[in-house]
């Protein structure tokens, strides 16, 4: 836990450049701590994908939500009314 | 896992994006509409958009919160330049590099992972993404979730990291079973 506390602090620029430089050397020596560095660095960007993937989908259900739900009738008008012209 | 608590974030969020849609959608409309373009592409941008916004707004930043509104419109309006406007005189079919507002920091998604993590890893997903993704502080993450403390949810983030950690390396290994 200890390392992916500290790989973590490395990859989300949490540590102060001479620590920062360090980690990197201990990765030059260690082929192991590359890989497991790499593979939380994809965990990171799979988070974020995952959340911007629900995100998304919120967004489209509220927009079906406006322009379906009979109690935003009047937005509606007003949007239809601006494409009309 | 709580999955109240998780359907109040979630009620919370959509919330904000009707107040958003009623607020800004209606300008983003106009203009688009002002410029030729049509109903489904200010529906494009105006999400990006919104999207955008709430990337932007998570990590309490004061300044873009109480221009919500323009940032949004002014985005939206960027996006449309660059996707329709601009795309019709040069005739480009390359949209890659117009998207600077939204699609910055995020590479494409590696679906198939993605989409087994989201049913297999789903608590985790939801943990991970609760604090990387939506900023929330731990303190509402160990609430959200249901753990004691700062302390147990700061462990179990940590377990979650690992497990998914296992996910990619194991994706990796069946990649080189498939090169073999």
């Amino acid at each position: 836990m200890n390392n992916i506390a500290q790989t973590e602090a490395y990859l989300l620029k949490r540590v102060n450049p001479a620590n920062s430089l360090l980690f990197e050397a201990k990765m030059l020596l260690d082929r192991d701590l590359q890989t497991r560095v790499s593979q939380q660095q994809q965990v990171y960007t799979l988070v974020q994908q995952y959340g911007r993937k629900q995100v998304k989908a919120e967004i489209e259900a509220v927009h079906q939500q406006l322009f379906n739900q009979p109690e935003h009738l009047s937005f509606r008008q007003k949007i239809a009314r601006i494409f009309l012209r | 896992m709580d999955a109240v608590n998780l359907e109040e974030q979630v009620a919370e969020r959509q919330q904000l994006f009707i107040t958003l849609y009623q607020k800004v959608f209606p300008a983003v409309a106009r203009y688009v509409s002002k410029c030729g373009g049509s109903f489904d592409e200010a529906k494009d941008v105006f999400q990006d958009a919104l999207l955008s916004y709430y990337e932007k707004s998570r990590s309490a930043n004061a300044d873009i919160k109480s221009s919500e509104g323009a940032y949004i419109y002014g985005t939206a309006r960027y996006l449309w330049i660059k996707r329709y406007k601009e795309g019709q005189q040069t005739t480009q079919l390359d949209d890659s590099a117009t998207d600077l507002a939204v699609e910055t920091i995020v590479p494409l998604a590696d679906d198939k992972l993605l989409n087994f993590l989201e049913t297999a890893g789903k608590r985790c997903m939801e943990l991970l993404r609760s604090f990387y993704y939506d900023q929330l502080p731990m303190t509402k993450l160990a609430q959200l979730f249901g753990f004691s403390g700062v302390r147990s949810a700061t462990v179990q983030k940590y377990k979650c990291i690992e497990k998914i950690r296992e996910s990619v390396k194991q994706k990796a290994l069946t990649y080189e079973d498939f090169l073999e």
